[in-house]
């Protein structure tokens, strides 16, 4: 049963907490035979999460991070939750910044998003009662990446 | 573990300033980047870059603090590049299209 090698990580949600969910992940992922380069999106991904529920879930009292890793068949699924108030997370698939754009009109945020639906394969947001995002990547086994 | 999660360094060339910016950049560090940049982008009268060979992660709150100096910069006239980023961490560039905004070689200007 997948539910039985799932592996959860709590802790405060603060930004120096985040580096701690990475490092999971890397060994996770490592003993999965996830590529280097797999990884490394992952990270990004993952921590992208991570950032937004430290950012936005919790007013100045804080609260508790969940995240989950579950893996089916060569499929790595993280999970993470937070039980504060909803934020809005905008639907952008688009690159954030268009080609021949010029530096003035360039935005410094809001690529976190962009970043998790780029690097990963499926990007899910679940609003209730807290934020639940479900990130899932499969091993590329055979194959160069393109 | 021995390593810090970030390290910075600043160097002063006569014809350039560059800020080094090793380990991981991300929203834990993002104010100490940020304070170790104010000063290079407020009294700065020639050009900075930062090198960034020895960045082993960046995210998204990184990135976001190498745009707003790219802007603050290019609103004061002076030249700036990102250099040497990594591979793994170019691609991150490349991919929200800002590229062209942080490594200047690239536009062959």
């Amino acid at each position: 049963m997948t539910t039985d090698r799932e592996i959860k990580l709590t802790l405060p949600a603060l930004p120096e907490y985040v580096d701690l969910v990475r490092l999971t992940l890397y060994g996770i992922a490592s003993k999965l035979k996830f590529s280097f380069e797999e990884i490394e999106d992952m990270k990004v991904a993952v921590s992208e999460a991570c950032n937004n529920a430290v950012l936005h879930a919790y007013g100045e009292a804080g609260g508790r991070l969940e995240v989950t890793f579950a893996t089916e068949e060569d499929e790595l699924v993280i999970t993470v939750r937070d039980y504060g108030s909803s934020f809005t997370v905008e639907e952008n698939k688009e690159a954030p910044v268009e080609q021949g754009k010029a530096i003035e009109d360039i935005r410094s945020g809001g690529l976190g998003l962009y970043l998790m639906q780029a690097l990963m394969d499926r990007v899910d947001v679940v609003q209730d009662g807290g934020t639940a995002v479900t990130l899932a990547k499969k091993r590329q086994t055979t194959e160069e990446a393109v | 573990m021995a390593m810090d999660k970030l390290t910075l360094r600043a160097e002063q060339a006569d014809d350039r300033a560059v800020l080094h910016v090793g380990g991981e950049f991300d929203l834990e560090v993002a104010g100490q980047v940020r304070a170790a940049l104010q000063p290079l982008i407020e009294q700065a009268n020639r050009p900075v870059a930062i090198d960034l060979r020895e960045l082993t992660y960046i995210d998204s709150t990184g990135i976001g603090i190498l745009i707003s100096a790219a802007k603050a910069l290019h609103a004061r006239g002076i030249p700036f590049g990102v250099e040497q980023a990594p591979s793994h961490i170019r691609k991150l560039f490349d991919m929200t299209g800002i590229t062209p905004f942080l490594i200047k070689s690239e536009s062959a200007k």
